[in-house]
């Protein structure tokens, strides 16, 4: 009786919760609502100063992220919005993780690809890509004091730990040093300046423009350009950024006939520009404070979607975990048919679940967003398809756990019920089920917590959870130590609070230590038998 | 007069896998009765206890219930089991509930009664078996003892037409079985009918009306309480005797 009216209270303040949390995303439905023709969609990371950025407000010419009340700019925005302009669009960006970008072009989720990236056959194979629209220089970013800042040649870099962005050629090029310490490649920018200023590594490859934002925003940072003979040996294309479009796309001939339009010296400019305007750290004052004064919103609502991710996950995949547990322990039934259609049922749970336990829920989100695009056609919304994948994820594992708690009880307590005529479904309800959920909580708050933080993978999608959301603030403010200590510190908070709260629950639901004897109250005229010697 | 049957047992016969457990058992038992079954370890006792309220599925045979067969694939099962209780050596208990709730549940779900009606004849039950003052006790706070009392009062509580008794002192410490004993004895007065599997011969021979002796799946010998304590005749019920009066 106590667990159904704890359960009750729970999902109302969880729906509670959701709305309320719901309430902060105004905006987030009704963009991914529609699909316009009128929206150039452009799909960057939004976080590779001074190419792209994210920033807080409309100055200098930025456009809204799709999903988001936030900005983008950059010089690849700069370059995007004159192309939409000529096309009669307005420029939209969907801020994409790197790896996201081209499964996001394929599965048409964004019209074109702007975010520095080089065309290479592999790329080819895949997409198409218009004529450069910069040319770049290829450089490593190092510690301005380290002994690697004074490299004359290639060779001056033996025996030092550089690495680059995953898949980009950059990373590709590493090789061509001798006696280089070749580091495992990175999925940011904001991870290699985190690694450099931690020493980790010595340096990162990049494009001569990474190297002027970091020597404008991190004092301690500098680059080393190598030219000619002395440097990286490459294709014409390896330095150069073009624009990703689907193959044959119809408007390939007009982009490239607007990117001839522009000239080398407006680009110049346009880059300049972008160098100037890109987001500087603040370093004044309390960091902690800064952060909190200048990200607080971004952070709250990061906050917000990783509490929803993680709530909707572990109730929505604990109730799949509910049915799943409850079909596969049903009896072996006596008939034929019914054995049958149970048997079958029970195989495909199974496979359900070894297939979402036995996949990292990383590339079930990037197969099932991307791949569900491309494939069927069907386009959902990234929070959906978080939500979904997180609740489906959740379930597979809590299937079994709940599954253990019912097969667990003692067979006892089935004989008792069965014996006072109760059906198995009524054992189930107001026997078993209670049980097995009570055994269950612990789990199930691991469960949460694991959701909690794992959300943080579904940035593959660009959900703009709480990590996410992190990696963005880094890549504005350059203070990457600050903001994944800030980040941590919320992690910590809402896993403790949750922690907390569970426990209260399992402490409610296990009712008093101890019970208080009730003498008068029942008074029933019945003469009593039997003795109590036993007190 | 002809003599009016609660349950009437026709070849009843139990296996698991090769190993035939009952063989060919028949026993009528009278309605108000008492029954003892009485016999060594692993000879069927629980066998054949579980058989009649269909926790095992018999192999075959007919077990007769106001004139229907209750293996009848079209027998309804639910009703019948409202109607026959049974008390566990393992108390089993329903974990989650209070000892209150353990006598309401099956009362609401199965008889389909309302709370306040239901928690009447709970409390009535638990009163008779000195258990009303513990309502809000969890199972895992009492004792062997008073968890026994609780479960004979959860059965009681369905107004059954018969309770199947398993061994119910066996799994109890020694200074807690009189008390459970007693209970059982002044039930047994109301003219409730019981079947009962016990080693408490003294017990036994005073509140049976009859004993069934079980050796290895049949019934070696069944009489009066007796003439079975008294003078038994088969000889293998002798040397059960035997053995179980030397130990006391
Ligand atoms: N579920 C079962 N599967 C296989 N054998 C069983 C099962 N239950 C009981 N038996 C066997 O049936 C025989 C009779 O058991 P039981 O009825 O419990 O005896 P008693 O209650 O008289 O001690 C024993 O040999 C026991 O091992
Ligand atoms: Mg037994």
């Amino acid at each position: 009786m106590h667990l159904r009216k704890y359960l009750l209270m729970l999902s109302i303040s969880i729906l509670a919760g959701i709305l309320l949390i719901f309430s902060v995303f105004p905006t987030e439905k009704a963009a991914a609502a529609k699909k316009d023709d009128k929206v150039f969609l452009v799909g960057m990371e939004a976080n590779y100063p001074p190419f792209n950025w994210t920033q807080q407000n409309k100055k200098h010419g930025a456009v809204p992220i799709q999903g988001s009340n936030l900005y983008a700019n950059g010089y690849d925005v700069q370059i995007a919005k004159k192309i939409a302009k000529k096309l009669g669009k307005r420029v939209v960006v969907v801020k994409t993780e790197w790896d996201g970008l081209l499964p996001a072009l394929t599965s048409k989720k964004i019209d074109a690809i702007i975010a520095g990236m080089t065309p290479t056959p592999e790329r080819e194979k895949t997409i198409d890509f218009t004529k450069p629209y910069y040319n770049s220089k290829q450089i490593i970013v190092v510690n301005k004091n380290s002994k690697y800042a004074k490299a004359k040649t290639l060779s001056d870099f033996k025996g030092a730990k550089l690495t680059a962005q995953l898949s980009t050629v950059q990373y590709s090029l590493i090789k061509q040093i001798k006696g280089v310490i070749k580091e495992p490649a990175m999925k940011d920018f904001a991870s290699m300046r985190v690694a450099l200023e931690s020493k980790t590594i010595d340096g990162y490859v990049a494009e001569l423009p990474e190297g002027l934002s970091m020597a404008v925003a991190d004092p301690n940072a500098t680059y080393v350009e190598l030219s000619g003979k002395k440097g990286f040996k490459l294709n014409s294309t390896e330095s150069q950024e073009a624009i990703g479009l689907r193959k044959n796309d119809p408007n390939e001939t007009k982009i490239n006939q607007i990117l001839s339009g522009i000239s080398l010296k407006t680009r110049t400019k346009l880059m300049h520009d972008a160098v100037l305007n890109q987001p500087q750290a603040t370093t004044q004052g309390n960091w902690f404070i800064n952060i909190w004064k200048q990200y607080g919103n971004m952070l709250l609502r990061g906050i917000g979607m990783t509490l929803l991710l993680s709530i909707v996950g572990t109730v929505v995949g604990f109730i799949i975990g509910l049915l799943i547990g409850i079909v596969r322990t049903i009896p072996k039934a006596k008939k034929r048919p019914r054995r049958y259609l149970i048997n079958f049922v029970n195989w495909l749970l199974s496979v359900y679940i070894e297939i979402f336990r036995g996949t990292p829920m990383i590339v079930q989100a990037a197969v099932f967003y991307y791949g569900a695009a491309q494939a069927f056609n069907i386009n959902l919304d990234r929070t959906t398809s978080a939500l979904i994948i997180v609740s489906i994820n959740t379930g597979a594992y809590l299937a079994e756990i709940i599954r253990g708690g019912i097969i667990s009880i003692d067979q006892g307590q089935f004989e008792a019920a069965s014996a006072l005529g109760m059906t198995h479904f009524q054992q189930m309800e107001k026997i078993v089920l209670p049980q097995a959920v009570r055994n269950s909580i612990p789990a199930v708050t691991n469960e949460f917590i694991v959701n909690i933080k794992d959300t943080s993978v579904l940035s593959i999608i660009s959900v703009s959870e709480l990590f996410f959301t992190g990696s963005t603030i880094a890549g504005q403010n350059f203070q990457f130590f600050h903001t994944y200590l800030t980040i941590s510190l919320i992690y910590l908070v809402l896993t403790f609070t949750i922690t907390r709260i569970f426990r209260m629950i399992e402490k409610h639901l296990d009712g008093p230590k101890n019970y208080d004897l009730m003498t008068n109250e029942f008074q029933v005229d019945t003469p009593k038998i039997g003795s109590e010697k036993e007190e | 007069m002809k003599k009016d049957y609660i349950l009437k047992i026709n070849h009843l016969k139990k296996s698991f896998g090769q190993h035939e457990v009952l063989k060919d058992i028949d026993l009528d038992i009278e309605n108000g009765e008492v029954l003892t079954i009485i016999g060594s370890s692993g000879s069927g006792k629980s066998t054949l206890l579980r058989c009649l309220n269909l926790l095992e599925e018999p192999t075959s045979g007919q077990i007769i219930y106001q004139q229907q067969n209750i293996l009848d694939p079209n027998f309804d099962r639910i009703q019948y089991r409202a109607k026959v209780g049974m008390v566990f050596q393992q108390f089993n208990l329903f974990n989650n509930l209070n000892v209150l709730d353990n006598c309401i549940v099956a009362q609401t779900t199965v008889l389909k009664k309302d709370r306040d009606s239901a928690k009447k004849a709970a409390l009535k039950q638990l009163e008779r078996v000195g258990m009303a003052p513990y309502v809000k006790a969890k199972p895992a706070q009492l004792s062997g003892g008073q968890k026994q009392r609780v479960a004979i009062a959860r059965s009681l509580a369905m107004s059954p037409d018969l309770i199947l008794f398993d061994e119910p002192t066996s799994a109890l410490d020694p200074e807690m079985v009189d008390g459970i004993l007693d209970i059982m004895k002044d039930l047994a007065h109301t003219g409730l009918t019981m079947i009962l599997v016990t080693h408490e011969m003294g017990f036994a021979r005073d509140v049976s009306d009859h004993v069934v002796f079980m050796d290895n799946g049949v019934i070696a010998e069944k009489g009066t309480a007796e003439k079975i304590f008294g003078e038994p005749e088969n000889p293998r019920t002798q040397e059960f005797l035997k053995r179980y009066l030397n130990r006391i």
